[in-house]
């Protein structure tokens, strides 16, 4: 009998780790799951981006001087608690060259992918939290999680390329049930099993998988990629699978939660302060229990339209339509939406904070790029877009300090993100954003 | 070790099961031309239409975006991610266990095994091809259906259940790209052009016509080549048409049309309409979908009289959105606005009003926007980067107290002008309608002017502006455009108009009645064009490069 080499051996191999990896676990762990460090084994480093849109106010959050010790900005004051443990970036440029300066996209997906985009709403290549998801992602059940804390489906930014987007969590719900809902095991129970309904479904993505090289015969080159992105959808999936069927590893003390309460999700800045904090938390634990080592999350899309009940103008509408005022040097609606996006980012980083992971926390062993897609929202500019690179990426970064860019490309925080997540690039970007420079103000 | 011994067997049992077909591509083999994700109404109308409504589908599908004024083009260019993969597996395993579980077995398994213990290579290939058939719209090759029996025997050889091993063998086509995706294959014509084969012919009819899968009279219209020839074509129209399921199909492409889906993305700011709630965008999107298909197809009635027409439907919610007594028996019933209520014709509908504004007010540029992009096809380029809109703001500001005079200071700028001269007559004249559709008549205390010019002509109001816009050309032309852009997965602004001519000729000279142009659609041989098979690259392509 002809044997199906690829599936046999990924089967065998799989099963046979996950028998042999049990015995080698329980010994090296203690009773409380702490010994991970004495082990000798990593703790694992995250990467997540979060994304917000319409930038910052630049009097309000834009430090005069730069390095350590930077004076604290009222825009930033959500985030004093953790100005030790993030980078604050400024004047770093996204460059459109000869491409159109599509507004509120050219930003966002020139910091995400390297590339000025080509088209609207589409990515010139993959995002930055696939690249390093390709390097980092592979040992957990979700190569990434993705979450749109406002619930609107279309709100991810992260991308395998082109028009498709990694679709997102819309809920607190939804969130839950896909990191610790069926599928999800608890490595805190003592009587783990692999189960079978696991194996049975890997035999049924490996028959799926024999219709690629069929499909790949007859069919033109565009929708080649797109069937191209639907195999490596199922290589994903029987990774995910993989994962399943071994041993789930302690890596934290944590408790999974219950599943928490249905809740009303949108727009509204008072929603979203409730709503954020309960996404954050999920995806610390998450993060925490290994079902991810990846992570995106959007507060809104880049023409952010955030509102606070009673005023009938959306943040991206203010943008535009609001005077500066001559006295403060700013728009005062404007900017109250920017200090509320921070606000919430400052919720991530507080959830990430509080898990405490051998000697230091969950946040200490991640890298967050927060980004946005505008530097002054109201003229599309899309030079000084602020960034901000918050944990130390398990100490691979120097923290708590205000870089300025000085026109730079904006790449160059994403070429030293990667490198700090350590993988193996000099450079990064085309055209004017091709860099081989990284932030070596931050690296270690 | 029940888990342990099962796995062993499959692993052993699935090697070598499928060999690719090896045929060598000549020049004129049929060739994938199409290849379109299913939207969420196919996936879900395509199951219950196979196996039946109380199968249960519940999971979440990928998002799709508009294109060219239309979802239904983004089937043409979008994939299937990981976590889409994800859900769409466990959507596929939950409802394949459905199908042979207790309660389903004995309707939807046509045959019984041998031993309900051990495997039935008879019976699975008898129930794998006909599902098959259905879930990938054409016949399984040898291959396919072989892959699967096998898998099937294996599982019930190890598990000792035979039906356990059907799930998972119509899990594993539930799961394909072959029914995620509608493949559509195309050969020569004969007369130098291509053109899709019958199965493909077959899928694309029912697609537009009932937003599903093809049933069983046009898979075998297909099979026997019936659907290569007009007449067969024009046979199976009628029988499309006949049927009460084209209102389901209808209501598909009118609420892509429409951009119904709109309403999911917005939120209006409570403490300003309390009366807006979720119900309100429910039964809002109903009250448009029931409008236009009584109009276009129960009463057969000109298309253009869909911006004039007072009548449409309300419920509860929706009477107190349009201030009008709600003192009927039932929920749904068809009501008829007074001729000096100010509404005329589905702009000034809930819908549209609401979903073209900002959460606390009014928005006549949106307004404007939305209905050159929706019923004109002409789509209203980005803003200048830096354009200045300080003056639109000034809410407090002691000479421009309404949107109107503030639009229009702002819009006296040169390089903003272009567009908002073409859009902003549209909403000006919609004033009248607050951001959830209700009727007002002062803003900020002033009265609302609502009076307008297009194109020379003075009109007041919505009543004026449907009016206005009845006999324009453009709108029926336009919505033929995106009917067979929809019908192909085309980007309509990318349609060239010698491709849809002699449609919108028919169309007119019909008196621009819906059915009048489905028919003239589906019968010109543009519908069933493919393009040339693209050249295979050398080397294997890069996402980035061949998506753009």
């Amino acid at each position: 009998m002809a044997l199906d080499r690829r599936f046999l051996l990924r089967g065998l191999f799989q099963g046979s780790a996950a028998m042999m990896a049990l015995p080698l676990l329980d010994c090296f762990l203690d009773g409380n799951g702490q010994a991970l460090a004495a082990t000798g084994k990593a703790i694992p480093t995250r990467f997540g981006t979060f994304f917000w849109g319409c930038g910052l106010t630049k009097v309000l959050y834009l430090p005069k001087s730069t390095g350590a010790g930077y004076e604290d900005m009222p825009q930033m004051a959500s985030l004093k608690p953790y100005k030790a443990k993030y980078n604050l970036l400024s004047g770093f440029r996204a460059f459109v060259d000869n491409k159109a300066n599509y507004q509120h996209w050219s930003g966002n997906a020139a910091i995400s992918t390297g590339n000025a985009p080509s088209s609207d709403q589409q990515f010139d290549g993959q995002t930055i939290d696939q690249t390093i998801a390709d390097v980092i992602g592979h040992g957990t059940r979700f190569k990434s999680v993705e979450i749109a804390c406002s619930g609107n489906k279309r709100e991810s930014y992260s991308s395998l390329g082109g028009a498709n987007i990694n679709p997102p969590e819309t809920s607190p719900t939804g969130l839950y049930t896909r990191l610790f809902g069926p599928g999800f095991q608890d490595p805190s129970k003592g009587d783990w099993k692999p189960d079978p309904q696991v194996m049975l479904q890997q035999s049924v993505l490996s028959v799926v998988a024999d219709d690629r090289k069929q499909l790949m015969q007859s069919v033109g080159a565009s929708d080649r990629a797109r069937l191209d992105q639907y195999f490596t959808s199922v290589r994903e999936l029987e990774n995910t699978m993989a994962v399943e069927l071994q041993r789930p590893e302690l890596l934290a003390q944590v408790t999974i939660p219950g599943m928490p309460e249905g809740m009303t999700v949108n727009k509204s800045v008072p929603v979203l302060k409730k709503t954020t904090p309960v996404f954050a938390r999920l995806l610390a634990i998450g993060l925490a229990t290994n079902q991810a080592h990846v992570f995106n999350m959007a507060l809104t899309e880049p023409a952010n339209t955030m509102f606070m009940p009673g005023d009938s103008h959306v943040f991206h509408q203010a943008t535009h339509e609001e005077a500066v005022d001559e006295t403060l040097g700013y728009q005062p609606v404007t900017s109250k939406f920017s200090t509320y996006s921070m606000e919430c980012f400052a919720e991530l980083i507080k959830a990430l904070d509080e898990i405490k992971e051998g000697d230091g926390t969950l946040l200490d062993h991640s890298l967050v790029l927060a980004y946005t897609d505008t530097s002054f929202a109201k003229l599309h500019a899309v030079d000084g877009i602020p960034m901000i690179l918050a944990g130390s990426a398990s100490g691979r970064l120097k923290t708590g300090l205000h870089v300025a860019g000085g026109s730079s490309t904006v790449t160059r925080v994403g070429l030293t993100a990667q490198i700090a997540m350590g993988l193996p690039v000099d450079h990064w970007g085309t055209g004017s954003n091709l860099t081989n420079k990284p932030i070596t103000e931050i690296m270690v | 070790m029940r888990a342990r011994a099962l796995i062993a067997t499959v692993l052993l049992g699935l090697g070598g099961l499928v060999q690719a077909d090896a045929a060598v591509n000549s020049d004129s083999a049929p060739r994938i031309t199409g290849l379109r994700r299913l939207s969420e109404s196919e996936y879900r109308n395509s199951i219950a239409d196979i196996f039946g409504r109380d199968i249960e589908v519940q999971g979440r599908f990928e998002p799709d975006r508009r294109v060219g004024g239309l979802l239904a083009a983004s089937s043409a260019i979008l994939s299937i991610t990981p976590a889409g993969l994800e859900s769409y597996t466990k959507m596929a395993d939950s409802i394949a266990a459905q199908i042979v579980d207790s309660k389903h077995r004995a309707g939807l398994v046509a045959c019984t095994p041998k031993a309900g213990t051990a495997p039935d290579d008879a019976c699975a290939t008898q129930v794998i091809s006909q599902y098959g058939l259905a879930l990938y719209r054409r016949p399984l090759t040898q291959d396919e259906l072989k892959g699967r029996v096998k898998l099937a025997g294996t599982i019930a050889a190890s598990s000792g259940d035979f039906y356990t091993g059907l799930r998972y063998a119509l899990g594993s086509m539930l799961a394909a790209p072959k029914f995620l995706f509608r493949v559509e294959t195309a050969v020569p014509d004969g007369n130098g052009d291509w053109t899709l084969d019958g199965y493909g012919r077959a899928a694309r009819l029912s697609f537009l016509f009932w937003d599903t899968t093809p049933d069983a009279a046009l898979l075998d219209a297909a099979r026997t080549g019936a659907l290569n020839d007009p007449a067969g074509v024009a046979h199976q129209v009628d029988r499309l048409m006949g049927s009460p399921r084209l209102l389901t199909g209808m209501r598909a492409f009118y609420s892509d049309f429409l951009e119904l889906d709109s309403f999911s993305g917005i939120t209006k700011d409570a403490s300003i309409y309390p009366k807006y709630s979720d119900l309100v965008a429910d039964a809002a999107k109903e009250e448009t979908l029931r409008t236009m298909i009584e109009l276009t197809l129960n009463q057969k009635g000109d298309l253009r009289d869909l911006l004039i027409t007072r009548k449409t439907y309300i419920n509860r919610v929706l009477a107190s959105i349009y201030d009008v007594p709600y003192n009927f028996d039932g929920e749904w019933v068809p009501y008829e606005f007074a001729q000096d209520s100010g509404r005329s014709g589905v702009l000034t509908q809930v819908t549209f009003l609401a979903m073209f504004s900002h959460p606390g007010r009014s928005s006549p540029t949106k307004r404007g926007v939305a209905f050159n992009d929706i019923f004109m096809c002409q789509p209203t380029p980005a803003p200048p980067a830096d354009v200045n809109f300080d003056i639109v703001n000034d809410t407090h500001n002691p000479t421009l107290r309404t949107v109107r005079q503030r639009l229009l200071a702002h819009a006296t700028s040169p390089v903003c002008a272009s567009c908002h001269t073409h859009n902003d007559p549209i909403g000006l004249s919609l004033e009248n309608f607050d951001s959830i559709g209700g009727y007002r008549t002062t803003e900020n205390g002033v009265a609302i002017d609502a009076s307008s010019a297009l194109q020379g002509k003075s009109f007041v109001g919505a009543v004026g502006l449907g009016q206005a816009l009845h006999d324009n050309p453009r709108f029926p032309a336009c919505f033929a455009r995106k009917m067979y852009a929809y019908g192909v997965g085309a980007n309509a602004q990318e349609v060239p108009a010698k491709l849809t001519r002699e449609t919108v000729d028919a169309f007119a000279k019909g008196g621009y009645r819906v059915p009048v142009l489905l028919k003239a659609l589906a019968g010109s041989p543009q519908f069933f064009a493919a393009p040339p098979p693209q050249p295979a690259p050398a080397t294997k392509t890069a996402l980035n490069v061949a998506i753009n």
